[in-house]
């Protein structure tokens, strides 16, 4: 159908596909054909009819039910499809858009091409779409980087906590930067309110404590050692802490500060060293431990004690610390031997004399109860004690009173006394020797030191304290210790002299030490657990000359093997058979 | 156009924006697959022949604009609608709510038709950012719930196809 000028022409500036719709199979083209309309003779003209066109396309095939409702139902206006685009009959392809029109019970069907207004528009949307995607990419990429980091923190407090490692970052002006959570374990304060702060301010230290902390701040990272303090907690514990500073590796401007939690270390520390010392008594063993329970237990009680145990174990140790634990302590300590003295020489020592009271008795004298008064008198080998002494030690025990010598006047007296022996009381008593009397006096509380070989497991430690006494005193810092086969030497030997035995044995074996260790060879020869013609405490006694010769017959002239057995060192050796004129031959028979 | 035996059914691509729609098409239809995104406007009619057990059915595919806030879908484009892709990127967790409003915006307009949520970039399945608890309220209803990738090919046949299939199961009772 053709439309009046100047219709036509504006129509064609539209380049739109008018179709009056007559009935559903009835459709007019109005005015020209568009220049997108498929065609297969020549643009502008059409073989193709438009209900052919609708009918094959997809979109309008959906669309025109929407349509024809609503040219049913409405006397004038439009309802637009939307845009769409399909390949056509002939295989194109356009952006179109469809409207439905009434007028009048007029009904159109208007389709215009938006190709061209696409080709401006489809940009602007895929610009604004690909910068969106780019946004949230670029977000997301933070957000995961964020996340690792937090990660990556996480963990490292995670560590940090795990390995009890309290941390405090500080940064050029002294405040914290961060704090791990561990300090908050370590100090049981709140490490919230750290950060920001002055580390002086919120670590509980003491002024002496920051000083040494900046003191080690201002070393060079190399030389600095760390702070070890003690601190009170509230709750009357003590806190050992260890800092370590270090210098931050990003920035040395700022500090990192280790705070170590050492109380548990310290604690067993302190308690490996109690059980295996006590006061000077070295020992670990089941009767030591036993023994430093008992010197606990007796020390304050104001009672005399009996402190029994063989010779050489330490009795007098003993009783030094029973003073120190005791309420006597800081009261004088006196000590007497009783064996080997004179009746007369000994109660003048125990109880003092008068001026020509016997001969040599030249002035008035003191004795060792009136020099202990408020402490204690130790009596050692008080089984050796005459019995005449026995007497008047029981008396003054009884009345807390002595007489000097040669005078009347008794004299109150103040004195606890600790009596050790290392001979059996009560057969003494039995054979008279020793009045029983005195010796329930004496043994109101009893003590009993082990001989060393009853503990044998503390001889290691025992030869480690002696080992280095005696390197101290003999000045060999460079014999640096006991090998193996000396300590199993040492393990071996039965130690009748006991623990003062195995102490001159090193002021021995160091005398005689010419290398780093200490050698079986470098021990005297009665240590070595050879036959025990060699082992004897009487082989000293024996002619040198027919021990050495014993020696080398039985190891059949082997003189490095019988230098050992003997105990000597291989020069000592070589020297003694030039000396005793020993000949190769004689060696070798 | 269409043979008498052949059955026409009318399937639309939904989805928020750059889920992979037109890919997904293209894939089914052409076999190809291009990194560029090339945003869709209005709606794009394609077309596929299948045979689904002996039953040859032509799919009409309208590949619809990939909704956000400024462009709502036109529900008018759904009308007619056997059935329906439900798109999700597996990469974009937001896209699942564009999902929801696309459902519901389908149930309105097309009824409770068949539909397979398809979880969209499964090639990319490190940095995914959805996983099946957030989804579950969209699987309850799918016929068929498919982790796909346009551009490995992954999954894109077998959800045109289980579609294709539920509808004509739908369309015979
Ligand atoms: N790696 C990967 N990329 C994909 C996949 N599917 C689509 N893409 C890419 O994602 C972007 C968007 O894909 P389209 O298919 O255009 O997305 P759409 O859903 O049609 O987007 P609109 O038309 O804007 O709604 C393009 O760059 C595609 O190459 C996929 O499975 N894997
Ligand atoms: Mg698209």
């Amino acid at each position: 159908m053709s439309v009046e000028a100047p219709y036509s022409e504006i129509l064609k500036l539209f380049d739109a596909l008018i179709v009056q719709v007559d009935s559903v199979t009835q459709y007019r083209i109005i005015g020209v054909v568009p220049s997108w309309y498929p065609s297969d003779i020549s643009p502008g003209q059409s073989s193709i009819e438009p209900l052919e066109f609708v009918q094959k396309s997809f979109f309008l095939q959906c669309f025109l039910p929407e349509a024809e409702e609503f040219w049913q139902t409405h006397n004038q206006g439009t309802l637009p499809s939307g845009l769409w685009s399909e390949p056509n009959l002939v295989g194109d392809e356009n952006y179109l858009e469809a409207t439905a029109l009434v007028q009048d019970d007029q009904r159109y069907l208007i389709i215009r091409s938006y190709q061209s207004e696409l080709i401006t528009l489809q940009p602007v949307l895929q610009k604004a779409r690909e910068d969106h995607l780019a946004h949230r990419h670029e977000r997301d990429a933070h957000k995961h980087q964020l996340a690792e980091s937090e990660q990556i923190r996480d963990d490292v407090t995670a560590v940090l906590d795990h390995l009890e490692l309290a941390m405090v970052m500080i940064d050029e002006n002294n405040v914290v930067t961060y704090a791990s959570p561990t300090v908050r374990h370590v100090f049981g304060i709140d490490t919230q309110r750290f950060v920001g702060r002055l580390w002086p301010h919120v670590l509980p230290l003491t002024a002496e404590h920051i000083r040494q902390v900046q003191e080690q701040r201002a070393l060079p990272e190399g030389r600095r050692t760390s702070v070890v303090l003690s601190l009170k907690k509230p709750q009357k514990s003590w806190l050992e802490i260890e800092i370590e500073v270090h210098d931050d590796p990003r920035d040395c401007r700022r500090t990192i500060l280790f705070l170590k939690d050492r109380t548990e270390i310290e604690d067993l520390r302190r308690q490996l060293i109690g059980q295996a010392h006590f006061e000077k008594l070295i020992g670990k063993s089941p009767a030591m431990q036993d023994l430093y329970q008992k010197i606990q237990e007796i020390a304050p009680v104001d009672v005399p004690v009996l402190i029994e145990g063989e010779t050489g174990t330490g009795k007098e140790l003993v009783a030094q610390a029973l003073h120190r634990l005791s309420t006597r302590k800081g009261m004088p300590f006196v000590a007497l031997n009783c064996a080997g003295l004179t009746d007369s020489l000994l109660g003048s020592q125990l109880f003092g004399h008068k001026r020509g009271s016997f001969t040599g008795a030249v002035s008035d004298h003191e004795g060792f109860f009136e020099a202990a008064e408020g402490g204690i008198l130790f009596l050692d080998e008080i089984g050796d004690m005459p019995l005449t002494i026995q007497t008047t030690l029981l008396r003054v025990l009884q009345e807390g009173e002595i007489i000097r010598l040669g005078e009347s006047r008794p004299r109150k007296v103040d004195v606890r006394v600790f009596a050790a022996t290392h001979q059996n009381l009560q057969d003494m008593v039995d054979t008279g020797s020793f009045r029983s009397d005195l010796l329930y006096r004496i043994r109101v509380a009893r003590l009993y030191l082990p001989p060393l070989r009853e503990r044998r497991e503390d001889i290691p430690l025992l030869s480690e304290a002696f080992f280095g006494q005696a390197r101290a005193v003999t000045s060999k810092h460079d014999v640096r210790e006991i090998s193996p086969d000396a300590m199993q030497t040492l393990l071996q030997y039965h130690w009748p002299g006991n623990v003062r035995e195995l102490k001159s044995t090193f002021e021995y074996a160091l005398i005689h030490c010419h290398g780093p260790h200490i050698q079986s060879s470098d021990l005297p020869q009665e240590i070595h657990g050879s036959p025990a013609v060699f082992v004897s405490p009487r082989s000293s006694t024996r002619d040198e000359r027919e021990e050495i010769l014993a020696a080398l017959e039985q190891t059949r002239g082997k003189r490095v093997l019988a230098a050992k057995l003997l105990g000597m060192s291989r020069s000592t050796f070589y020297r003694r058979l030039s000396e005793l004129g020993i000949s190769p031959e004689e060696c070798s028979q | 156009m269409k043979e008498k035996s052949v059955i026409q059914k009318k399937i639309c691509m939904l989805g928020g924006f750059a889920v992979g729609k037109t890919s997904l098409v293209k894939r089914f239809v052409t076999g190809q697959f291009s990194e560029k995104y090339h945003t869709t406007i209005g709606v794009k009619i394609d077309q596929k022949s299948l045979c689904i057990d002996s039953t040859n059915v032509l799919l009409v595919l309208w590949d619809v604009y990939g909704e956000d806030d400024f462009q709502k879908v036109r529900a008018s484009y759904l009308q007619g609608s056997a059935g329906y892709l439900l798109m999700v990127d597996g990469t974009r967790k937001e896209t699942l709510d564009v999902a929801r409003q696309l459902r519901t915006l389908a149930l309105q307009t097309m009824g409770p038709v068949p539909y397979a949520l398809v979880v969209n970039k499964h090639d990319l399945f490190e940095s995914w950012q959805v996983e099946p608890e957030m989804y579950q309220d969209l699987a309850s209803q799918a016929c068929l719930v498919i982790e796909s990738s346009a551009k490995t090919g992954e999954g894109v046949e077998l959800a045109f196809v289980a579609l294709a299939r539920e509808m004509l199961k739908v369309s015979k009772i």
